[in-house]
């Protein structure tokens, strides 16, 4: 073959390479940042208009909208911890204990209604749990109770309930991938030198958890905190959280509003997302996928 | 010793965890099983129809919205692996693996709505109108993490001495990637193209803020919902879905024993 052909023979093969690459940063990074830059534009009648105003920023400082960042903060720290505490036991047992096969069953079983559509679930978390659903009756069949319990649907629970149940199951993938790249020799030296099994959890494997503890708290938290459609439909009217304000300031075609609130949330992710990246090393827990035998 | 060693893992017993499992899986699939329910009932409770899903073909707006996301499906599902393929082998093969795979999971961290929002500023300013591409660009975006992890997974568990020997027989680079390669990571291949289908068939925030005067089914649930609220039909489309999710997964989990085998 003639170097000349084998250049562009190598010039082609890493521009296909390059192709995902280049289609996140064009589709994805250059929106992002196109919507930080029209945060700062102007709001005229129907339209917006390049210029340097803090109009959005103010109008979020101002008025009942902080109370929405602020109640939407604590809201997704609350589902965060709780999602935490139910999908760690979880990865865990399945990292440890389980066997490799029943472990990738039990995964494969928390994606998929991951994956269902969540509007779908959550829409139907409201007939189990209004006025007149499907707990409520029973309750009241059962003679446990004499009227509904109110605060089922439409409350903070409720909104948690949607929330943990959105964002959940896909947390215990970073988990199981952390705590399964924990080699076992640490655990049994533990053990061999007398430590009680609470501090061999404690010493050894928490900390060595925390790549993927904090990966899995990156994408709760920023889920909850950008999530748009679960406090319309478990919060009911009026519940509003950063999410769906953002959707009715598009609404109102007040675009500007809109990208100021949603450049707050990807501005939050991007610190969270380069600490973990700067102070985690990725092979501690994706080393199986990114190492190759010999490579 | 031998027991001595394997009780160094700490604190599980076995049953009590797959009971706190077995709770999670029910209070996750619990809610799928009343719109399966109500959208065979009748007028009264106990009745049994076919109605509300014959309505789905009637209806025109809803036919249009299966159609619609019958075709963007395939596209997305046809288009996802190759893109996510090529993340999986860029990752191997162009350096600065740890900044590619940060940059092809991007999209897991970023919210649905940010991300609707970011790609219609960027669709404006370009001057697409909103149409099936603008659909299709952006749940390839949200389908392409998943798919360029399943086949990242695979890939993983290929061994790099097969293509050795094929160089040593003189094979050229693509030669021994065609011929030995990508029979052997297949299976994530056909894991990719079985989530990005499901994937495409449930997107629905990242999709209503893009697609203009397109419904698909999930979108035109949520727009259905939101200003009407819940009727028999709405029912009947949420259970299309969830039945086509389930084909799908048990699709790619006999793959997995296939693959076993």
């Amino acid at each position: 073959m003639n170097p000349r052909k084998r250049d562009w023979r190598r010039a082609g093969r890493g521009g296909l390479l390059s192709l995902p690459f280049l289609f996140v940063a064009v589709f994805l990074v250059v929106p992002l940042a196109l919507t930080i830059v029209i945060s700062f534009w102007e709001r005229v009648g129907l339209k917006f208009r390049p210029a340097l105003s803090l109009t959005a920023y103010i109008a979020i400082i101002e008025g009942a909208r902080l109370d929405v960042l602020l109640r939407t903060f604590v809201v997704s720290v609350e589902a965060t911890v709780l999602s935490l505490l139910i999908s760690y036991p979880i990865a865990y047992f399945l990292a440890r204990k389980a066997s490799p096969s029943s472990a990738r069953a039990v995964l494969l079983l928390f994606t998929i209604p991951f994956l269902i559509n969540y509007i779908i679930r959550n829409v139907a978390w409201t007939g189990l749990l209004g006025r007149n659903g499907t707990i409520n009756s029973t309750l009241i069949a059962l003679g446990l109770r004499d009227a509904p319990i109110d605060w089922l649907l439409y409350s903070d629970f409720a909104v948690l309930v949607g929330l943990v149940s959105s964002y959940m199951p896909f947390m215990i993938f970073p988990l199981v991938l952390s705590i399964g790249a924990i080699d076992r020799q640490y655990l049994e030296a533990s053990a061999l030198l007398g430590a009680s099994p609470l501090s061999t959890f404690l010493r050894i494997t928490l900390p060595l958890s925390l790549p993927g503890i904090f990966a899995a708290i990156i994408f709760g938290f920023v889920g909850c905190f950008g999530e748009s459609a679960v406090p319309i439909i478990m919060g009911g009217v009026g519940y509003e959280l950063v999410g769906n304000t953002i959707t009715s300031s598009m609404d109102v075609l007040n675009y500007p509003l809109a990208a100021a609130l949603s450049s707050l949330v990807v501005v939050l992710m991007l610190i969270l997302m380069i600490g973990w990246y700067l102070i985690f090393d990725m092979r501690a827990f994706l080393g199986k996928i990114l190492e190759w035998r010999g490579a | 010793m031998e027991r001595r060693l394997s009780d160094a893992v700490p604190f599980v017993r076995s049953w009590p965890a797959w009971i706190l499992v077995g709770l999670v899986l029910v209070l996750l699939y619990l809610p799928l099983l009343p719109p399966l329910v109500q959208s065979v009932e009748g007028g009264e409770a106990g009745q049994f129809t076919l109605t509300w899903y014959s309505e789905l073909f009637t209806t025109p707006l809803i036919a249009q919205a299966l159609r619609t996301t019958v075709a963007i499906a395939l596209i997305v599902g046809a288009v996802t692996p190759v893109l996510g393929l090529l993340a999986a082998l860029s990752i191997r093969e162009l350096g600065r693996p740890r900044l590619i795979l940060l940059s092809m999971l991007l999209p897991l961290f970023i919210p649905g709505v940010s991300m609707g929002l970011a790609s219609a500023f960027l669709f404006r300013i370009l001057g697409i109108p909103p149409s099936l591409l603008t659909i299709l660009i952006v749940q390839i975006l949200w389908a392409l993490p998943f798919a360029t992890l399943i086949i990242l997974t695979v890939m993983a568990g290929f061994d790099p001495a097969y293509l050795e020997a094929a160089y040593v027989a003189g094979a050229g680079k693509w030669q021994a990637f065609r011929d030995i390669e990508l029979p052997l990571i297949a299976p994530g291949i056909f894991g990719a193209t079985s989530f990005s289908l499901i994937i495409s068939i449930n997107e629905t925030v990242r999709t209503s803020v893009v697609q203009g005067a397109w419904n698909t089914i999930p979108t035109y649930v949520w727009s259905t919902y939101k200003q009407v609220g819940l009727s028999p039909v709405l029912y009947a489309l949420m259970s299309v879905v969830i039945l086509a999710t389930a084909v799908l997964a048990a699709a790619y989990l006999s793959l997995g024993f296939l693959k076993r085998r």
